[in-house]
């Protein structure tokens, strides 16, 4: 069985540089350590590495120099171990192939089958738990390549939980899923969380990273910043990261009113965000050129 | 009557023949299910070229027909991997100029010591006249394949859809990538006895893609390939007796004329039911 000893889990990436054939650095000298149980951003812009620092964790990419751990083992020892699971931001296989939804999370029990690879009882009843989670199981017969892009993810997403890692990457889980399922993604993470596991989960959704990330590793090509969300998620570490390509919404500037005049700014890395105003209609991001509709809502307030 | 039907199965040399092509095409089908849907079936037809000057050299030197094949087979597929990766020529490229180097220093070899060696019998097989120790050597290939493939299909299968999965569960993946190269290799030399090194790609994709548009499930794939495999070369090297006809030939043909009756009639993924799906929607859609 896997190494269910009660140690700590932990994650240690030191002084990883990680560059690709032609030449490309794509990260260099990134360090920083995880303990179980957490769940951890991996935040940074596109093309900041995340995939690349996922890929280094996993062995699929090997380190030009540094070394990564997994409870004190080297990555190979831990994968054998089925410490790691991995959920790639796109999976890069072939949709026709003829396998079934059920087939494709039973994979992800391998490592604790036999050498002929036949499901035990528990291996099917872990399984059909996992698909249950990502509220999959009535495609359980479904040719693979027959699902939605959403549902493609959620079952990728349920053969890692099938695996029973101790420690989980997720690259980027929450594109094109919709919000009950990531609702639902990240009850269960919290559920893993208690129960000792580590999560690293890339995201560009920074409004939810504070809600379910107790850490947050901030990456520009290399590791900015690393550590508890309430020190290392500041408004001066994100301008940082992002450098300036963050979409604002400073509501002093916005067509918002009554605001008491003091300054909310609300960040996003992702879509702009669709603000509603006390009204219940759209609010909009520069009052410039909107005068109008300032105009018309003060009317309407003024009517009451 | 019956008489006439029999008469094929007195003679000990069809006997063989049948019985050995059976083999070989069960074996061939079962790797074909992998091949095809790796995408490696121009690989196959490849080292199934590649092995030519093998066998030649072999059949010169005295040795087995087999370890010659198998070790050109082999530095075909190594040369084809080095070309690849010190290049950025397209895999298609690359295969299709190593492999033709390879069956061209073949025919210049046989050409160059006419000895015992029979170009016809290379390219075109000759099950008909296969000898003892020939047999054995197919005997013992197929053997070591399908012990391989029976008792780590599940590892294989994993290998072929999603690679990085299998690396993630710290499956070997560079050892899989190379057992199945081996096997093809070793495949398509045994494969090259019944149907010569022109049809070997045939057995080796064939029935494999025949069967995957029979199912959607993989373990019924494996099923249905081998059984297509075996019975097609079963009849294919009886009804050669009564044409005449080349055994390779025969049982591609038959193998082929499947393929075209799945693929009009496939229960799901036939030409016949994405027409029928197609008036049943437009049907749906009409105004009453
Ligand atoms: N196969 C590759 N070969 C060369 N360079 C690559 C390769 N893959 C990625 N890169 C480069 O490495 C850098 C980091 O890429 P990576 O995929 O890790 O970014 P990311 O943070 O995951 O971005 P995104 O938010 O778009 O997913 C980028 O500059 C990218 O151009
Ligand atoms: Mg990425």
């Amino acid at each position: 069985m896997n190494d269910a000893s009660p140690s700590l889990m932990s994650v240690d990436v030191a002084g990883v540089t990680v560059s690709y054939a032609n030449g490309n650095v794509a990260l260099r000298d990134a360090s920083f350590r995880l303990t179980g149980g957490s769940i951890c951003a991996l935040v940074g812009v596109n093309g900041s590495g995340k995939s690349t620092l996922f890929k280094a964790i996993m062995g699929l990419l090997k380190p030009a120099a540094g070394t990564v751990a997994i409870a004190g083992l080297p990555v190979p020892v831990a994968l054998k171990r089925n410490l790691v699971a991995y959920v790639p931001q796109a999976e890069e296989v072939d949709w026709t192939f003829p396998v079934s939804v059920w087939d494709v999370v039973l994979m992800g029990r391998y490592g604790y089958m036999n050498f002929l690879r036949i499901p035990r009882a528990e291996d099917r009843r872990i399984a059909e738990e996992s698909l249950v989670r990502v509220g999959m199981l009535e495609f359980r017969d479904r040719q693979i390549g027959e699902l939605s892009g959403g549902q493609r993810k959620r079952v990728f997403l349920a053969r890692a939980l099938a695996q029973r890692s101790r420690v989980i990457l997720l690259d980027e889980p929450f594109t094109g899923v919709d919000v009950n399922t990531e609702t639902a993604i990240i009850a269960l993470l919290r559920e893993l969380r208690s129960a000792g596991h580590i999560m690293i989960v890339s995201t560009h959704n920074l409004g939810s990273v504070p809600e379910f990330c107790d850490n947050v590793v901030l990456i520009n090509r290399t590791v900015l910043a690393a550590g508890p969300t309430a020190e290392v998620f500041t408004q001066e570490n994100l301008l940082r990261t992002f450098g300036g390509v963050l979409r604002h919404f400073r509501f002093d500037e916005s067509t918002v009113q009554k605001h008491d005049g003091r300054e909310v700014t609300l960040l996003t890395d992702d879509e702009r965000p669709l603000v509603f105003g006390k009204g219940g209609h759209v609010e909009y991001r520069e009052r410039a050129g909107r005068e109008d509709v300032v105009r018309k809502r003060s009317e309407d307030e003024e009517d009451l | 009557m019956i008489q006439t039907l029999l008469a094929p199965l007195q003679y000990e040399y069809m006997l063989k023949a049948i019985l050995v092509s059976a083999v070989i095409g069960g074996v061939c089908a079962f790797l074909s299910c992998f091949i095809t849907l790796k995408g490696w079936s121009l690989m196959g037809d490849a080292l199934s070229h590649s092995v030519v000057p093998g066998v030649a050299v072999a059949y010169y030197a005295g040795w087995p027909f087999a370890a010659g094949a198998f070790i050109t087979g082999l530095l075909a597929a190594v040369g084809m991997g080095f070309v690849k990766t010190k290049t950025r020529l397209r895999e298609d490229a690359v295969i299709g100029v190593v492999f033709t180097a390879f069956f061209a220093l073949g025919l210049l070899l046989i050409s160059l010591f006419p000895s015992q060696v029979d170009l016809r019998s290379i390219i075109f097989g000759n099950i008909l006249g296969i000898s003892n120790s020939d047999i054995a050597q197919v005997l013992i290939i197929s053997a070591v394949t399908v012990l391989v493939l029976g008792l780590k299909w599940r590892d294989f299968l994993l290998f072929c859809f999603d690679p990085t999965q299998a690396r993630a569960l710290g499956l070997n993946t560079t050892v899989l990538h190379f057992v199945l190269l081996t096997l093809l290799s070793a495949t398509a030399v045994a494969a090259l006895q019944t149907v010569g090194a022109c049809l070997v790609v045939a057995m080796l994709v064939t029935p494999g893609a025949t069967a995957y548009l029979l199912t959607d499930r993989f373990s019924r794939m494996i099923a249905i390939a081998v059984t297509l495999g075996v019975v097609t070369s079963l009849v294919g090297a009886y009804a050669s007796y009564f044409f005449d006809g080349s055994t390779g030939g025969c049982i591609v043909t038959l193998q082929s004329l499947l393929f075209v009756a799945a693929l009009v009639w496939a229960p799901k993924h036939g030409l016949r039911a994405a027409r029928a799906r197609r008036q049943a929607a437009a049907l749906a859609a009409a105004p009453v």
